[in-house]
C-alpha cells in the first residue's frame, strides 16, 4: 500500500467516522450493504476508466456507452427474446468492440483521446435516443431473467452480487496491472511512450489494449446498471457517469498525465465518491448539496495530496543533495 | 570592472551548494566557467541571474553591491542568459521574440504591435550576428543554432552587458559552432562581458580569455589565458590527470556485422546509404546536425521505418518496421535525448533495465520480481551504477549514471548491433571516461557499434574508423591514421574526394 | 412510430435516415410538439398526436424530445422550429418564468400552446394539461388514505427546480395542512434513475419508521418500488405515486403501491394538436377565458389497475 492509498483510506476512515458519529445508522448493516451495491456499480467502470487514464488517456463516452447498450441489451432480452447468456455476450462484445475503436482512433490516426471518447459520448447518446424513439425502455412484461437478474442484482451470503464482482474484476485487474508484463507496458507507455517505443514496445497495441479492457468493463459496468435501475432512459441514464468514474481514479491516485495510479487506489477512490453521496442522504443535507459536497472533498482531496507530495519530494530532494552537492544543473 | 563575486556562499537544507566563490569580470573579456555536472556552476549563474539569494557574500555590479540580486535588478543591471534549454516562443515570428515585451506600438486605442517598425530594429541586429533568417520568420522553423541567435540578440536588444552563455554548442554542428565562436569573439570586442559555460574544452581554448573552474561548490582554481590546456582544465575540473581517450581494440574486427545497402530514410527520400560496421569495431558517424546522421539511426532502429533499401545483420536480410523488430534482430538504439526516448524517469531503475526485456522476466505474463531484481543488480554492479539502490526513480540520477542505466537496458540482452546517438551529451568528464570504456568493452566482446557524435573530441578519440555524411549521403570514412579535425570537417561540408578513403 | 430494429442500424448513421421523411414536404404545414424530457409519458402522448394527425393528413405533427431536460436546450430547438417557420407549437416548457422571452418570441411568429406545464405570464394562446397543485391535492389525499393514522412521509423528485414538482409539493402541502402526516424531507437526483433509487434505499436506512414514500415523477415510483422490495419493506412502508411507468401499475397490481395520480398525456397531444389546427383555422371558441383547458387527472389504484394496464399497453404496443 503505498502512502497515497493509505492517506486516502485515512481520509475515508475520517469521513466515515464523522457520518458515523453523527448518525450512527451510516454503520448499519442494509445501509452498508446498499452502499457495497452502489461501489460495485460503480467501481467496475472506474477501473476501466483507471487503466486507460494511465496511459494518459480519457474515457468521456461510458455514460452514452451505459445508455446505448443498456437500451440495445433490453431490447435483445425484450423484444427479440433472445436467451440471456446470449445476450449478455452480445453487449459485453459490443463494449469490446466500442473500446477497440477508441483505442484504434487514438493510436492508428493519433486523434486524441479526449476528442475521440467526446465524439462517442455523442454519438452512442444519440444512437441510443434514435433507436428507442426516445422511450424509455424497461423489462415490462419478459420473464426467464431470473437468472441474469439474481446474477447482475441478487444476493449471496448477504452481499450484493455488483460487489462481488467489483472484487473479482479488482482482483484480475490488480494482478494485470500490477504483476504482469503487460500492466509494466501501460504504465510506461503512460509515463514515457517514446521511451517505451525506444524499448521495443508496441505501444499502440498497449494503448488499445487499455481501451479493449475499458470497453469491456463498461459493458460489463451497462448490464449490472441496467439491472440497478430496471429501464433506461436513454437520453438521461448514465448522463455524468464518465466523471464520476474519471473523479475516482484521480482521487485514487491517477495522474490526468499518465503513468501513476493504482487498482486499490481506483477501488478506494470509489467507495469515498458513494460514501459521499450517502453521507448527503444519512445526515439529511440537502439533495441540491450533493454535487457540491462531492467536489469540495475531492478538491480538498487533491490539494493535500498535492501538498503531502510536494514535502516528501522537498524531502527527497533534500536526500539527493546529501549526496552530491549542489542541485541538478 | 564589470562584475565582481565576493565570497558568494549558497547552502540548501543539508547541503552547501556554493562556498565562498569569489570571481571577476571585466568588460570586453570572455570567462570560460567550467566544472562537472553539480560542481554549482548553475547554482552560481541563478544567483548572479537573480533567481536564487545566495546564503553569503556580495554581489557587486558597476559598483553598486547587493546581498542579493532580484531578477528585474539583474536584468537591469544588464545581465542576460542564452540557456541551454532555449527560451523562445516559437509560435512567434523572430521579431516577435527579440522585442517580446517592448515591442514597437503603433498607439491608437488597440496598441497594435509595428511589426514593419519591428523589422526595422531587429534587422540590423540580425546582420551583426550573421544570420540568415528574416525577422518575420516563425521561430519554429528555425534551426537550434539560429534559434541561439535569437536568443542573443534578444540580450543585446536589453543592452546586455554580461551575457551568459550556457552549454551554448551541446546542440549545434561543427560549423555552427565556430560561426558561435566568431559571434563571441565580436560581441567581445564591442566591449560586452561574456561568462561562457561548455563541457567541450576546445572551444574554452578556442575563445576564452581566462578559466574559471569550480569543483564541489567551491573554486577549484583559475587558469589565465596562456595556460588554458586541456590537460590542465580537466586537472582542475577532476583534481587528477585523466588517460589519453582512444583505447585501441583488443583484436581485429570480425566479419559479418551490420551492413546496410541503399537504405532510403524518410527524411532523405532521394538519397540512399551504404554502411558497414564489423563486430569489434566502433565506427564514428560524423556530420552536421540535420545531415541524416540521426534520422540512419532512427531508420535502423525501426522508430522511422527505411523507405527502401536492406539492411543485412551477419549477412542474413532482417525486416525492421519497428523498434520491436529492431530489438528482436539485436540492433539496439541509445538515443540522443535520453530523458525523452532512453529512460522511462518515473520508473525505477529496476523497471528500466527489464523494460526491453521484460518477457523473459516473467512467467506466464506475470512480472517475475526476483529475476528482475537479479538482471538489475548485476547490471548496476557490472556498469557501476551509482545509486542507492535499483528500486529508485532512474530520473533522480546524474546524466552519466542515467546513461548507465540505458546501457544496462540493452546490455542485460544480447546485443549485436548498438548505436549510440551523442552518447556524452550532458555527461561530465569522468562519467565519459566510464562511457567509453563500456564502449570498448563492449566492442571487444564482438558488438558492432555505431557512435553518432557532433564533439569532435570524441569522434576523433573514441572511433576506430570515422564515416561522415553529408545532406542524407555518406561523403566519406576515414581510417584511423587519416584522422584529423580538418579532414572530418572537410567531409561533413560535403567537399568529399581527396580525404576520402574506404 | 414504431421501435426501431437492431438490422435498421447501419442506416442510423446515414443521414438520410436520420431526417424525418415529411420535412421536404413544403405545402404542408408543420405542428410541432416541444417536450421536457424523453419519457414513457410522452410516449402516450404521441399516441394523441398520431391519432390527431389522423383526423388532419394535411398537417405534418411531430413530436421533439431534447437530449437535455435543459431550458437552453429547449430554447435552442423552438429557435430551430420557428427558423423552420413551423405554424405551431405546443411545448412543455422546462423553465417556465424563466422563458416568457422565448415563449413570446415564439407566440409572435406561431401558434403557441403550453401544455403539461403552464407559462401564464407569457403570451401563449392556452394551457392544455393537468393542474399540478390539484394534482398535489390528489396526490395528498391517497396519502391520507394510505396513512388514515398519519405518519412520516418523504417525498422524491428529479429537481425542484421543475414547476411540476413545486406545485406538486405544493398541493401535497395543502391537502396534508393540519393532519398528522408529516412530511421529512424532499430528495432529489437531477434526473440520475441510479440516484433515485439510492435516494430511496439511505432513506429506508436512515428512518426505520418511516410510513409513507412518494415518487413525484415518473422514474421516480418505480425505482421506490425496487428499493423497498429490495429492502423487504412490501406493506411495511407505503408508497403513493405519479405517473403510470409499467413498474408502478405493477407495484399497484401487487399491492406494494398504494396507488398512482395518472395524468392523461394522450389528451395533452391530441387536444393541443386539435386546437392548433383549430386556432390556425380561426376558431378560438374552445379556449376559456381563464386560457387554460385542464385536463383531469385519474386515480389508479387496486381496483382499477388491470383494466388500465390493459389500455396502457394498447397504447404501447408497436413502440
Amino acid at each position: 500500500m503505498s502512502k497515497k492509498e493509505l492517506g486516502l483510506g485515512l481520509l475515508l476512515i475520517i469521513i466515515g467516522g464523522i457520518t458515523a458519529a453523527l448518525n450512527p445508522l451510516f454503520l448499519s448493516g442494509v445501509n452498508l450493504l446498499n452502499m457495497a451495491n452502489l461501489i460495485g456499480l460503480f467501481g467496475v467502470f472506474s477501473i476501466g476508466q483507471g487503466l486507460i487514464i494511465i496511459t494518459g488517456g480519457i474515457d468521456l463516452s461510458v455514460g452514452s456507452m451505459f445508455a446505448l447498450l443498456g437500451v440495445i441489451f433490453i431490447d435483445l432480452l425484450v423484444n427479440y427474446e433472445l436467451a440471456w447468456p446470449l445476450a449478455l455476450l452480445v453487449v459485453l462484445a459490443m463494449g469490446l468492440v466500442l473500446g477497440l475503436l477508441h483505442g484504434l482512433l487514438v493510436t492508428r490516426l493519433k486523434l486524441q483521446p479526449f476528442v475521440v471518447t467526446l465524439c462517442g459520448l455523442l454519438i452512442y447518446r444519440g444512437i441510443a435516443r434514435y433507436y428507442t424513439n426516445d422511450a424509455t425502455m424497461g423489462f415490462g412484461y419478459a420473464t426467464n431473467l431470473d437468472t441474469l437478474t439474481w446474477l447482475a442484482s441478487g444476493r449471496s451470503f448477504g452481499i450484493p452480487h455488483p460487489f462481488i464482482i467489483l472484487l473479482i474484476v479488482a482482483v484480475a485487474m490488480y494482478v494485470l496491472l500490477h504483476r504482469s508484463v503487460f500492466g509494466r507496458y501501460i504504465y510506461a507507455v503512460g509515463r514515457n511512450e517514446e521511451a517505451a517505443r525506444h524499448s521495443g514496445i508496441n505501444t499502440n497495441a498497449v494503448i488499445a489494449g487499455a481501451y479493449l479492457i475499458g470497453g469491456g468493463l463498461a459493458g460489463l459496468s451497462a448490464v449490472m446498471l441496467v439491472f440497478y435501475t430496471s429501464s433506461v432512459s436513454p437520453s438521461s441514464f448514465g448522463n455524468f457517469y464518465e466523471l464520476y468514474a474519471i473523479a475516482a481514479a484521480v482521487l485514487g491516485g491517477c495522474s490526468l498525465r499518465g503513468g501513476e495510479g493504482s487498482i486499490l487506489g481506483i477501488v478506494l477512490g470509489t467507495i469515498l465518491l458513494q460514501i459521499l453521496q450517502n453521507l448527503v442522504n444519512i445526515l439529511g443535507i440537502p439533495s441540491s448539496l450533493n454535487f457540491a459536497v462531492m467536489g469540495s472533498v475531492i478538491l480538498l482531496g487533491v490539494i493535500a495530496d498535492q501538498q503531502l507530495g510536494k514535502r516528501k519530494q522537498a524531502r527527497a530532494l533534500s536526500r539527493s543533495q546529501g549526496v552530491a552537492p549542489a542541485p541538478a544543473e | 570592472m564589470l562584475l565582481e563575486l565576493d565570497g558568494i556562499g549558497k547552502t540548501y537544507p543539508g547541503v552547501r551548494a556554493l562556498d565562498d566563490v569569489s570571481l571577476t569580470l571585466h568588460a570586453g573579456e570572455v570567462l570560460g566557467l567550467i566544472g562537472e555536472n553539480g560542481a554549482g556552476k548553475s547554482t552560481l549563474m541563478k544567483v548572479l541571474g537573480g533567481v536564487v539569494p545566495p546564503s553569503t557574500g556580495q554581489i557587486r555590479l558597476n559598483g553598486r553591491s547587493y546581498d542579493r540580486l532580484t531578477v528585474a535588478e539583474a536584468q537591469a543591471e544588464g545581465i542576460a542568459f542564452v540557456h541551454q534549454e532555449l527560451n523562445l516562443f516559437d509560435n512567434i515570428d523572430v521579431a516577435g521574440n527579440i522585442l517580446f515585451g517592448r515591442e514597437p506600438l503603433r498607439g491608437g486605442p488597440l496598441q497594435l504591435v509595428d511589426r514593419k517598425a519591428a523589422a526595422e530594429q531587429v534587422l540590423p541586429l540580425l546582420r551583426r550576428l550573421g544570420a540568415d533568417f528574416a525577422p518575420h520568420t516563425p521561430v519554429a522553423e528555425l534551426s537550434i543554432a539560429q534559434r541561439q541567435l535569437v536568443e542573443i540578440a534578444k540580450a543585446l536588444v536589453a543592452n546586455a552587458r554580461i551575457i551568459i552563455l550556457d552549454e551554448p554548442t551541446s546542440s549545434l554542428t561543427l560549423s555552427e559552432t565556430a560561426r558561435l565562436l566568431t559571434i563571441v569573439g565580436e560581441l567581445r570586442a564591442s566591449g560586452t562581458a561574456i561568462i561562457y559555460i561548455t563541457h567541450r574544452l576546445g572551444e574554452i581554448i578556442d575563445c576564452a580569455d581566462r578559466v574559471v573552474c569550480l569543483r564541489d561548490g567551491k573554486m577549484a582554481g583559475a587558469l589565465p589565458h596562456e595556460e588554458i590546456t586541456h590537460a590542465n582544465m580537466i586537472r582542475l575540473m577532476i583534481g587528477r590527470e585523466l588517460r589519453a581517450l582512444y583505447t585501441p581494440p583488443a583484436r581485429p574486427p570480425g566479419e559479418g556485422g551490420l551492413s546496410v545497402k541503399g537504405l532510403v530514410t524518410s527524411a532523405f527520400p532521394h538519397k540512399q546509404v551504404d554502411l558497414r560496421i564489423r563486430p569489434g569495431e566502433i565506427v564514428g558517424l560524423a556530420g552536421l546536425v540535420g545531415s541524416g546522421r540521426t534520422s540512419l539511426a532512427r531508420a535502423l532502429f525501426g522508430i522511422d521505418p527505411p523507405l527502401g533499401g536492406e539492411v543485412l545483420l551477419d549477412g542474413q536480410a532482417v525486416r525492421i518496421s519497428s523498434p520491436k523488430d529492431a530489438v528482436a534482430a539485436g540492433i539496439y538504439l541509445v538515443p540522443e535525448d535520453r530523458k525523452k526516448d532512453g529512460l522511462v524517469l518515473d520508473m525505477p531503475i529496476a523497471e528500466n533495465i527489464t523494460l526491453a526485456n521484460l518477457h523473459h522476466h516473467a512467467r506466464a505474463g506475470l512480472v517475475d520480481r526476483g529475476a528482475e531484481r537479479r538482471t538489475a543488480e548485476a547490471q548496476g554492479k557490472a556498469l557501476r551504477i551509482k545509486a542507492p539502490g535499483m528500486e529508485v526513480a532512474a530520473g533522480t540520477l546524474s546524466g552519466g549514471n542515467q546513461q548507465k542505466v540505458v546501457l544496462g537496458k540493452w546490455l542485460s540482452m544480447e546485443p549485436r548491433v548498438i548505436l549510440f546517438d551523442e552518447p556524452t551529451r550532458g555527461i561530465d568528464v569522468g562519467a565519459k571516461g566510464e562511457i567509453y570504456a563500456l564502449m570498448r568493452a563492449l566492442a571487444d566482446r564482438g558488438v558492432a557499434i555505431l557512435m553518432i557524435s557532433s564533439d569532435m573530441e570524441e569522434v576523433i578519440g573514441v572511433s576506430d574508423r570515422i564515416v561522415v555524411m553529408h545532406e542524407g549521403r555518406i561523403s566519406g570514412a576515414l581510417q584511423r591514421d587519416a584522422f584529423s579535425e580538418k579532414a572530418v570537417l572537410r567531409l561533413a561540408i560535403g567537399q568529399d574526394g581527396e580525404a576520402a578513403e574506404s | 412510430m414504431k421501435r426501431r430494429s437492431l438490422l435498421a442500424m447501419p442506416a442510423v448513421l446515414g443521414l438520410g435516415a436520420a431526417l424525418p421523411a415529411s420535412g421536404f414536404a413544403q405545402e404542408k404545414r408543420t405542428l410541432a410538439f416541444v417536450v421536457n424530457v424523453s419519457a414513457d409519458f410522452w410516449t402516450i402522448c404521441r399516441r394523441g398526436i398520431e391519432k390527431a394527425n389522423r383526423e388532419h393528413p394535411d398537417f405534418n405533427m411531430e413530436m421533439i424530445v431534447p437530449g437535455q431536460a435543459s431550458a437552453a436546450e429547449q430554447r435552442r430547438i423552438v429557435d430551430e422550429l420557428l427558423a423552420r417557420k413551423v405554424a405551431g407549437i405546443a411545448i412543455s416548457p422546462i423553465n417556465p418564468a424563466n422563458s416568457t422571452d422565448m415563449l413570446n418570441r415564439a407566440a409572435s411568429q406561431a401558434v403557441l400552446f403550453t401544455s403539461d406545464s403552464d407559462a401564464p405570464n407569457s403570451n401563449r394562446a392556452v394551457y392544455i394539461g393537468t393542474d399540478n397543485v390539484a394534482a398535489g391535492r390528489e396526490a395528498g389525499k391517497q396519502m391520507k388514505r394510505a396513512l388514515p393514522n398519519g405518519g412520516k412521509a418523504m417525498l422524491f423528485v428529479g429537481t425542484m427546480d421543475a414547476d411540476n414538482a413545486r406545485e406538486r409539493v405544493q398541493g401535497i402541502r395543502e391537502e396534508l395542512q393540519g393532519g398528522n402526516i408529516n412530511i421529512i424531507d424532499i430528495r432529489t437526483d437531477e434526473s440520475d434513475i441510479a440516484r433515485a433509487q439510492r435516494n430511496v434505499e439511505d432513506t429506508l436506512a436512515r428512518y426505520a419508521d418511516i410510513d409513507l414514500l412518494v415518487g413525484l415523477w415518473a422514474y421516480n415510483t418505480p425505482q421506490i418500488y425496487q428499493a423497498v422490495k429490495g429492502a423487504g419493506k412490501e406493506g411495511k412502508v407505503k408508497v403513493v405515486g405519479f405517473d403510470e411507468d409499467a413498474l408502478t401499475l405493477r407495484g399497484i397490481a401487487d399491492g406494494t403501491i398504494e396507488s398512482t395520480v395518472v395524468q392523461q398525456p394522450f389528451e395533452f397531444g391530441y387536444q393541443s394538436m386539435i386546437g392548433m389546427v383549430k386556432y390556425l383555422n380561426g376558431d378560438r371558441s374552445f379556449i376559456p377565458a381563464s386560457k387554460q383547458i385542464i385536463i383531469p387527472t385519474r386515480i389508479i389504484d387496486k381496483s382499477n389497475v388491470s383494466e388500465f394496464q390493459a389500455q396502457m399497453r394498447e397504447l404501447l404496443r408497436g413502440r
